[in-house]
C-alpha cells in the first residue's frame, strides 16, 4: 500500500518519544572537531563563506558608492555609478587572511569591498596566521597535519611548508623577519625556523606546553606563556634559555610588547585579566580587570592583544563576553566596551591603523571596527571557527 | 555469539566512561561546556529592557515575528531581512518595537534552549539505566552459556533482547551528539537577530 510510504516512523536514527527537543542539527564530526569542541562549544557554519567573484558583485553595489562620494553627485544612470565607485575606490586596499579551524580554509578579505574574495583551502586545524615581512607570503599553522604551510600572496594558493614540530598552534617571528619561533603545542617545545632557507635550526625546550608567544621589538627576548604553570616564561633567543619567569593568573593565553618596550602585557582566560610586566625586571606592575553589568566574571576570557603604535590603546579580545575592551594603556582602565561577534579571540589592524578586525569564532564572522570612532561598523561572515587573523603589510 | 557479546559490553561500557566533564552537571553528556542560560548581557549592548519585560506577549504582530524568527525553520538570513523590514516600517516606533522584539526573542529562544538542555540531561539519565541495564543482561548471557545443558532457545532469546537494546541505546548515543549542537546554534540565532536589531536602532 502506498500509504506506508507516508510514514517517516522507520527514518534512522529512532525518534525518542516525548523528549522535548526538536531535529535539524548539522551533522558533521570529526576527531578535530571533537577536541575544538572540548574547549569551546561551536556548531556548523549557518551560512557558507561567500565563494570567489562575489567581490565584484558586491563593488557594484549602490551603497558602496554613496560611501565614496556625496550622494548629490550621484545623477548619472547606475551603470556609471559602479565604474565610478571602482575608479574612485581607496587607494588604501588591504588584503585581510584569516584562518577557519574547522572548515580548514583561509578566508581572504578585501579591506575595500569587506567581503571575502577567496577560500583558500588548507591544512587540517588551521590557527596561528602571519604575513612574512616582505608581504609576498603568508604562513598559516595547520596543527593537525604538523606543518607550517605557505601561501603566496600574489596567486593565494599554498606553494610550499615550513618544517615545525608536532602540532604547531601558532609562531611569532622576529622583526627583520629572518627567524621564525613556532610554538608545539604537543611536545613542549619551540621549534626555530630560518625564514630564508626554510630550513630548521633548532628546538628551544620549554619544559612546558607552550600557548601564546610573541617576541620583544629587539629580538632578544621570547616570551612564551603556558597554561600548565600559569607563568610568562622570557627566553634568551642567542642563547635559546628561559632567562626568568613570571606568574600570571591562570591561563595565560597571549602576550603583546607595547611598541617602546616598556611593558608586556599577557592575558589570562581563565583568570579573567591581563597582567602588566616590566620586561626589565621580570615582574608584574599593573593588571587590567574587567567588568560588564549582567554578565557573569568567568563569561570574561581575555585572549588576544592589539596595541596602538603610539602605545596610547589597547584593545583586548573578551571571548565569550562577545566584547573587545578598549583600554587607556597608561591609566590601565577600560574605556569602553564593543559587542562585537561571539567568542572573540584575536586580532589584527590594517597597516594605516584605521581599522582592527577582530575574530569571532561561533558567529564564524569577522568584526570591522573603526579605530578612532572606536565603533564597530562591519561584520563579514568567514568559514567555521574563525581563529586568527593577519594583513598584509 | 560470545564475540559479539564481549564487543557489545566495550560498545556500551566506552558510551558511558567519557562522561561528566562537568563535575557540577553530572548528567551534562555534551563535550560542549554547559552554560544553563545566556545572560542579556553577553547579546545585547543596547538600552536596557527592564521595563519592556514580557510587554512583548501583549503586542500581537510582535509575538507572531518572534514565533517566527525563532522557528529554526526559518533560515537565518531571511530571519534577519525580516528583523529589518518589520523595524523600518515601525517609523517613530522604532526603539520601542525594537526593544519589544528583542525581549522577546531573548525570552523564547532562551526557553527553547533550556528545554534542549533538560531534555539531554533527561536522556543522559535514561542512557545511564540502560547501560546499567545491559551489563547486568551481558552477564547473565555469560552465565546462560556456561551452564550444561545449555538452553539455546533462552540463549537465543536474551541474545537478541541485548542487540535489540544496544541498538536503541546506541541510535539514542549518536542523536546526543548531534543535539549536543542545538543549544550554541540557539546562541547564534539570538546573538545574530540581537546584532541586527542593534544595528538597526543606530
Amino acid at each position: 500500500m502506498s500509504s506506508s510510504r507516508h510514514r517517516d516512523d522507520a527514518a534512522p536514527p529512532p525518534p525518542l518519544a516525548g523528549e522535548g527537543w526538536e531535529e535539524g542539527v548539522s551533522v558533521r564530526k570529526t576527531p578535530q572537531e571533537e577536541r575544538a569542541l572540548s574547549r569551546i562549544a561551536s556548531v556548523d557554519a549557518i551560512r557558507p563563506p561567500p565563494q570567489a567573484g562575489e567581490v565584484k558583485a558586491a563593488r557594484a553595489q549602490p551603497q558602496r558608492i554613496e560611501v565614496q562620494r556625496p550622494l548629490h553627485t550621484l545623477m548619472l544612470p547606475l551603470s556609471l555609478f559602479a565604474g565610478l565607485a571602482l575608479a574612485n575606490a581607496p587607494a588604501h586596499a588591504f588584503i585581510a587572511y584569516v584562518s577557519n579551524e574547522k572548515s580548514n580554509t583561509v578566508s581572504v578579505i578585501d579591506t575595500d569591498s569587506w567581503t571575502v574574495t577567496k577560500t583558500i583551502k588548507v591544512g587540517q586545524r588551521p590557527r596561528g596566521i602571519d604575513f612574512t615581512r616582505d608581504g609576498k607570503f603568508v604562513m598559516v599553522a595547520v596543527g593537525d597535519d604538523d606543518t607550517i604551510q605557505v601561501i603566496d600572496a600574489k596567486t593565494q594558493s599554498v606553494v610550499d611548508s615550513l618544517p615545525s614540530g608536532p602540532d604547531p598552534e601558532l609562531f611569532a617571528q622576529d622583526a627583520a623577519g629572518k627567524i621564525l619561533y613556532v610554538a608545539n603545542e604537543n611536545d613542549n617545545t619551540v621549534t626555530v625556523i630560518d625564514l630564508e632557507k626554510r630550513a630548521r635550526l633548532g628546538d628551544i625546550q620549554v619544559g612546558v606546553e607552550p600557548e601564546g608567544m610573541t617576541i620583544s621589538p629587539d629580538g632578544k627576548t621570547l616570551i612564551n606563556t603556558s597554561e600548565t604553570t600559569n607563568m610568562a616564561h622570557f627566553i634568551d633567543t642567542s642563547s635559546r634559555q628561559i632567562v626568568a619567569n613570571v606568574l600570571v593568573d591562570a591561563r595565560p593565553r597571549f602576550a603583546e610588547f607595547k611598541h617602546d618596550s616598556s611593558e608586556v602585557w599577557v592575558s589570562s582566560e581563565i583568570g579573567g585579566t591581563v597582567s602588566i610586566i616590566d620586561p626589565n625586571k621580570h615582574e608584574v606592575i599593573g593588571k587590567v580587570t574587567f567588568e560588564i553589568p549582567g554578565l557573569r566574571k568567568e563569561a570574561i576570557q581575555p585572549v588576544g592583544i592589539g596595541m596602538t603604535k603610539d602605545d596610547k590603546t589597547a584593545f583586548i579580545a573578551l571571548g565569550p563576553a562577545n566584547r573587545i575592551a578598549v583600554v587607556d594603556v597608561a591609566t590601565r582602565k577600560v574605556l569602553k566596551y564593543l559587542l562585537v561577534g561571539q567568542r572573540v579571540w584575536h586580532m589584527a589592524f590594517t597597516p594605516d591603523e584605521k581599522y582592527l578586525l577582530t575574530t569571532n569564532g561561533v558567529s564564524n564572522d569577522v568584526s570591522v571596527i573603526d579605530v578612532a570612532a572606536q565603533k564597530v561598523i562591519k561584520t563579514i561572515q568567514v568559514g567555521e571557527l574563525p581563529w586568527g587573523i593577519t594583513i598584509a603589510p | 555469539m560470545r564475540v559479539l557479546v564481549l564487543a557489545v559490553m566495550a560498545i556500551v561500557l566506552s558510551g558511558t566512561a567519557a562522561r561528566a566533564a562537568d563535575p557540577r552537571y553530572p548528567d551534562w553528556p555534551c563535550t560542549q561546556a554547559k552554560v544553563p542560560e545566556i545572560s542579556l548581557a553577553a547579546v545585547w549592548a543596547g538600552p536596557p529592557l527592564d521595563e519592556v519585560q514580557s510587554k512583548w506577549k501583549d503586542d500581537a504582530k510582535i509575538s507572531a515575528l518572534v514565533a517566527k524568527l525563532s522557528a529554526r525553520k526559518t533560515p537565518l538570513d531571511e530571519a534577519e531581512k525580516l528583523v529589518k523590514e518589520f523595524l523600518a516600517a515601525s517609523a517613530s516606533d522604532k526603539t520601542a518595537n525594537a526593544k519589544l522584539l528583542f525581549a522577546g526573542l531573548f525570552d523564547t529562544l532562551n526557553a527553547q534552549r533550556s528545554q534542549v538542555i533538560n531534555g539531554l540531561e533527561r536522556v543522559s539519565r535514561k542512557q545511564r539505566e540502560a547501560a546499567d541495564k545491559i551489563r547486568e543482561e551481558t552477564l547473565a548471557l555469560q552465565a546462560l552459556q556456561g551452564v550444561t545443558p545449555r538452553d539455546d532457545a533462552k540463549i537465543e532469546a536474551l541474545s537478541n533482547e541485548l542487540i535489540w537494546k544496544t541498538r536503541i541505546f546506541e541510535d539514542r548515543h549518536k542523536v546526543v551528539r548531534f543535539v549536543c549542537e542545538v543549544p550554541t546554534t540557539i546562541d547564534q540565532r539570538l546573538f545574530a537577530l540581537g546584532r541586527v536589531i542593534q544595528q538597526e536602532m543606530e
